[in-house]
């Protein structure tokens, strides 16, 4: 019996060998269980690089989650369930990390911190801010912006993932919308003639 | 710039992890993976040969001692039976003993009274 998990199909269509890399993985083949971490390494750590600030945080993070996913292969349904498990397992475990470690919803973004390299219409300026202070967050409002704006995960999927109800999750996004435009004109980052 | 998550979007791209990232996760990895709902199989010890005896001694023992107590219980019954008819018949005896030592008895008494002269029976009738 097959689960439906609420995947926005535009960023998470599964190439056409991953059920075979996912079949190949579980029966202990390590350079398929290798193709797999190489395929989602870049979503799990970047999860855990916008929660934790940290890049080598962020590191051990991931490869904590892929440990896990190590452990719990057989639990794994098919490449839809396996995005959906890596992305919750991680956001979950960094805000737990927070909770724990009391990191703080003010972790500065550490010196000399990896912004990607900005695009032609970009500010990398506005990006870095913004960045910045997605950093001053609550960890579960940091979580759901990250899901939402980073993996582009629907809201449904975030409820599910973070185990909390679709209206708090809504609740968090717009509450996250309102505090960061507030943080960016204040910043003088943008008008407030530019909004919406 | 009007559209804020238009900009998170694009301040939030995925980011690549350092390299030999992959490498250092497979490396971490355990030797062998537990494998989901195993259950060990039990294992089979060899076990010493039995005399035929002895393997056999405990139900013949218990077969035995079933026997034993049947026949006591037949034996004990039929002696009480025994000692019953006896005792019945013994009681039927001194019945028939007693009933003949009545019948005799009575049997003198009659003739005594028949016996008797007819003067001492009219002098026992006046007094009464």
């Amino acid at each position: 019996m097959s689960r439906e998990f609420p995947i926005p199909v535009s960023q998470h269509t599964a190439p056409l060998d991953m059920p075979s890399l996912l079949r190949r993985a579980r029966s202990g083949d390590a350079d398929a269980f290798e193709a797999l971490v190489r395929t989602h390494q870049s979503s799990v750590f970047s999860i855990g690089y916008r929660m934790l600030n940290r890049r080598d945080l962020a590191e051990d993070l991931a490869q904590e989650v892929f440990l896990q996913l190590y452990r719990r292969l057989e639990s794994i349904e098919n490449f839809e369930h396996l995005g959906f498990w890596l992305r919750r397992v991680a956001a979950n475990l960094a805000i737990d990390w927070l909770r724990r470690a009391a990191y703080g919803a003010t972790q500065p973004l550490e010196a000399g911190a990896e912004v990607p390299a900005p695009q032609a219409d970009e500010d990398p300026l506005l990006n870095r801010e913004l960045s910045r202070m997605l950093g001053e967050l609550s960890p579960a409002a940091r979580a759901v912006m990250v899901l939402r704006y980073q993996e582009d995960c629907d809201v449904a999927e975030i409820a599910t993932s973070l185990e909390m109800p679709v209206n708090t999750v809504k609740s968090h996004i717009k509450r996250s919308l309102t505090a960061l435009r507030g943080k960016a004109i204040g910043a003088r980052l943008i008008t407030a003639e530019e909004l919406p | 710039m009007n559209d804020v998550e238009a900009e998170l979007r694009r301040a939030l791209r995925p980011v690549e992890p350092p390299p030999g990232f992959a490498e250092r996760v497979m490396r971490a990895l355990p030797t062998q993976r537990p494998m989901a709902a195993v259950t060990p199989l039990p294992i089979a010890r060899p076990t010493p040969p039995v005399n035929a005896w002895r393997r056999l001694s405990t139900p013949v023992a218990l077969a035995a001692s079933l026997v034993v107590a049947v026949l006591l219980g037949q034996h004990l019954a039929f002696e009480r039976a025994q000692r019953e008819q006896r005792a019945g018949l013994e009681a039927s005896r001194e019945l028939m003993q007693a009933l003949r030592v009545t019948s005799q008895k009575l049997d003198a008494a009659y003739q005594a009274v028949q016996s008797a002269p007819a003067g001492a029976q009219e002098d026992e009738e006046n007094r009464s």
